[in-house]
């Protein structure tokens, strides 16, 4: 006789989960993967411990801190993807148990990773800045530590539901590529508004404001008198249910949602094709891509966000020294999101392969249609920054540079495309995340950062000249932006001609085991954590405390901003400058250096 | 390029250019296609091993074999898509690896699983492919037209290529592969999650195509569909090409499915186990 299976109970189901997690996991840690985990596990406790020197030595910046953290939760997800979903509820989608079961599930498994464990390290800060006020202070920390850890990640597992299930449009798509520009600027620039509005001062808005936050509820419980200790721990613990309750719900409805991720919704007859061939209706095909996918709608809409809020933010202490080069950040932002292009395309390059003769007009038909999206744009902004803000000087940097990093981004997007490309999920295949390639996301980043480094330097030429000679520095720029974008796309032509089909393969089996290749992965731990911070921060001394006052100096502008070595009795000032400059270059340097010499000292030993 | 030119007895040989017509065209004598010794290991796994065949023009050629037999990736290094670690593949007499250009432009490929331009709809990617491989605007417009409304997808025309059901990827795909007229269509498994109605029109197209004097090449593991339209069958198994030849030949006096199942060694299963599978 049939028997009635019955689901197991909450607490065993929440064990299988925790199990099956832990084992994905396990059977994912081999190379690359492996080396990823551990060097994003040290770079987390190192920075939990930092957190936890926060609540001992400056008490005061503990609620940012933590509010850092909480805004990693929010955006780590959104900007790499799927968010670590291991365990996607599709898989349970048939389980005969309810939603609300399933979620509770889930959510012990979400916990069985490297991410809240580091995160937990960090949440003992609590219980640290508790122990001023007392052993209360203390027991209310640890409390506090768990149910903040709890609603973080909740919070983060209720922002990737509702963006599977709400991102549909190009609006929607928008506002969250809006959102992200900005937080990303006022990671760098944030400071200006807060030092506007009263800095330290703990009566002022902002400190209310990082305590409000659910990361900073726990500073408040260990600081308020008792009553109100309780009644905030009794919401925190309110809010837990009700975020569980309303993941519950929204992951029913993702699991029977038909919507497949990516793509605005209906509209009316497409228009038809230009009778062009070649380059240009490759570009047509490109524009409409780029109208059509919701991740580079996103990516474009956080370059562009980014480059007008990061300026802007500096005038709220009336510094407009950033706004005439609205445009550039523009332009090297967009270059940065687009250096996947042919990743981002997936296995759909076999038809570019079979046709003959079709990878030259495929590379200058993406070049054209990437200058047709941000050139515009970038002239716009340029243009109006250097207007309104009325800085007269910036003129011929702006119109020296704006050619020069057009010419020189649509250089390097096709060959970084054709050279480092990031493999993810077909379009077709990607899962319920509508913002997410389905990539590497690692790898993804660290071809972003490589843009933004090389897209500027392909305009140091320009830079010069305009020291030289304004004029000069302006017929340099459109040079250099034209040789770039001609010379690099057919170097990536070349490329795509001579190793296509190496290309399809990566895109369609992943890369081949080289035994005699090592890649960074066999680097030593220490020095692959090194290597990894030196990629991180190198560019902070290196451009904006080193190139850019070092420029300011020689032009002489008076405006001091953020600049370290500006701030210093002008005796210190070019020795700090240098100094900068030095230190950013030293870690570059290591960064490049130490896996080149890895690779060529196995080399010798392995033929 | 060094994977085309097969060292034999210490010295590489050159094949002789391919014989022409008067309009430099390679000749119909040549076979539609040629492979000679195809190798291709992933890791440790030797997918296909040492593969000889030949594909007469002019014959619809069906190509079968268990999952994993190595077809795909064979028909993948025949059509230039995944280079091989050894051996050639020639088109009528042109290396694939050598006059790739040339080779691509006498065959329309459908292989399996891979993406399209996914932001496109059916009509823009064949205007697209159409313009692309310099075809007249109009004559891409016609071809399109007909394409569109034999393969039923002229009722999609708002809907993208990413939005299609796996039916409908098969139908645009082979509409791409045949939207330049090639002389040989190689295409793997064209009838895979096709409806029996759209089935039966690929098939008459295919037909046709055939008796045109096109050649045809599909990969299955259908062996009555196999039985049904081709004339010339090859089986692969474990990457080695079993037996090869007109259907008659191969398949003797019983069915396909006979041959095969003898030619592979397989051994139905299904009949141990599985007590507990009652719903008494």
């Amino acid at each position: 006789m049939a028997h009635l299976l019955l689901t197991p109970g909450p607490a065993a189901l929440a064990q299988h989960m925790i199990r099956m997690r832990l084992a994905i996991m396990r059977n994912s840690l081999r190379g690359e993967n492996a080396a990823n985990l551990y060097t994003g596990i040290s770079l987390g406790v190192l920075l939990a411990f930092g957190t936890i020197a926060v609540a001992v030595l400056w008490p005061a910046y503990l609620p940012l801190t933590l509010a850092a953290w909480f805004s990693g939760w929010i955006f780590g997800p959104i900007l790499f993807g799927g968010g670590s979903e291991t365990l996607r509820p599709e898989y349970f989608s048939m389980l005969p148990a309810t939603p609300g079961r399933i979620a509770a599930a889930l959510l012990a498994g979400a916990f069985a990773g490297p991410a809240p464990a580091v995160n937990l390290i960090a949440l003992l800060s609590l219980p640290v800045y508790g122990w001023r006020f007392g052993p209360a202070g203390v027991l209310i920390g640890l409390g506090a530590a768990v149910t903040t850890l709890i609603t973080m990640v909740m919070i983060s597992r209720v922002i990737v539901a509702l963006i599977g299930l709400f991102v549909r449009s190009r609006a929607t798509a928008s506002a969250v590529g809006i959102a992200i520009g900005t937080a990303i600027a006022l990671c760098s620039n944030g400071w200006a508004p807060f030092v506007a509005l009263g800095g330290t001062d703990t009566a002022a808005w902002s400190q209310v404001l990082v305590r409000a936050l659910p990361s900073g509820w726990g500073v408040a419980a260990i600081e308020a008198p008792w009553p109100l200790t309780l009644a905030i721990l009794l919401a925190g613990a309110g809010v837990i249910a009700l975020l569980l309750a309303a993941w519950a719900v929204l992951l029913s409805r993702r699991v029977v949602s038909a919507a497949r991720g990516g793509m605005p919704t209906r509209r009316g007859a497409p228009r038809p094709f230009p009778a062009a061939g070649g380059a240009r209706i490759t570009a047509a095909k490109e524009l409409r891509a780029w109208w059509r996918d919701l991740v580079r709608i996103q990516l474009l809409a956080l370059a562009f966000s980014y480059a007008i809020v990061t300026p802007l933010l500096l005038v709220t202490i009336d510094s407009w020294i950033m706004v005439p080069f609205m445009g550039l950040i523009a332009i090297v932002m967009a270059a940065a999101s687009s250096a996947n292009l042919y990743g981002a395309d997936g296995t759909a390059l076999w038809l570019t392969l079979v046709t003959p003769g079709a990878e030259r007009a495929d590379v200058r038909g993406r070049q054209l249609a990437w200058l047709l999206v941000v050139g515009p744009v970038a002239v716009v902004l340029s243009l109006a920054g250097t207007l309104v803000s009325g800085q007269a000087w910036a003129w011929p940097w702006v119109l020296g540079l704006l050619p020069a990093l057009l010419g020189g981004g649509a250089g390097i997007i096709v060959l970084l495309a054709v050279t480092s490309l990031v493999p993810g999920t077909d379009p077709h295949k990607r899962g319920g995340n509508p913002l997410s390639t389905g990539a590497d996301e690692t790898a993804e980043t660290s071809l972003a950062w490589l843009v933004l480094v090389a897209v500027p330097a392909i305009a140091l030429p320009a830079a010069g000249a305009i020291l030289l000679n304004p004029w000069a520095g302006i017929v340099t720029g459109v040079l250099t932006g034209v040789l770039s974008a001609w010379g690099l796309g057919k170097i990536a032509y070349r490329r795509l001609e001579s190793h296509g089909i190496d290309l399809l393969n990566l895109m369609k089996h992943g890369p081949a085991p080289q035994a005699d290749k090592p890649t960074t992965t066999d680097l030593p731990i220490q020095h692959r954590i090194g290597v990894t911070i030196s990629y991180l921060i190198a560019w902070l001394p290196l451009f904006p405390q080193g190139l850019a006052p070092m420029v300011m100096k020689i032009v002489g502008i008076e405006d001091r901003g953020w600049f370290l070595a500006l701030h210093l009795p002008p005796i210190w000032q070019w020795p700090t400058i240098i100094f900068m400059i030095a230190l950013g270059l030293l870690m570059y340097g290591y960064a490049i250096l130490i896996p080149m010499r890895l690779s060529s000292s196995s080399s010798a030993t392995t033929s | 390029m060094p994977e085309s030119t097969i060292p034999l007895s210490g010295r590489m040989i050159r094949h002789p250019l391919p014989p022409r017509d008067s309009q430099g065209m390679p000749t119909p004598r040549e076979p539609a296609l040629r492979t000679t010794g195809l190798r291709k290991a992933f890791g440790d796994h030797l997918a296909v091993d040492d593969i000889h065949l030949t594909v007469p023009a002019g014959s619809f050629y069906g190509l079968v074999g268990p999952n994993g037999a190595g077809k795909t990736t064979t028909l993948a290094m025949a059509v230039g898509l995944l280079r091989p670690d050894a051996g050639s593949a020639e088109i009528f007499g042109v290396d694939v690896w050598r006059d790739t250009v040339q080779a691509k432009g006498l065959i329309g490929v459908l292989p399996d699983g891979n993406a399209m331009p996914e932001r496109l709809t059916g009509r823009e990617v064949l205007t697209y492919l159409g313009l692309l491989r310099g075809l007249q605007p109009a004559v891409v417009a016609e071809r399109t037209d007909e394409l569109l409304q034999i393969l039923e997808l002229d009722s999609a025309e708002r809907t993208l290529v990413i939005e299609y059901s796996t039916g409908m990827r098969k139908k645009i795909g082979l509409a791409v592969a045949l939207l330049h007229a090639p002389r040989l269509l190689v295409l793997d498994e064209p009838f895979e999650a096709v409806d029996p109605v759209s089935a039966a029109t690929i098939r008459t197209i295919l037909r046709r195509f055939a008796a045109n004097g096109g050649s045809v090449i599909i990969s299955s593991h259908v062996m009555a569909l196999v039985e049904q339209v081709c004339d010339h069958v090859g089986v692969i198994s474990d990457g080695h090409v079993v037996a090869a030849g007109p259907l008659a030949d191969v398949r003797g006096a019983g069915t396909l499915e006979d041959a095969f199942v003898d030619l592979v060694g397989a051994r139905a299963g299904g009949t141990e186990g599985l007590a507990w599978l009652t719903s008494s």
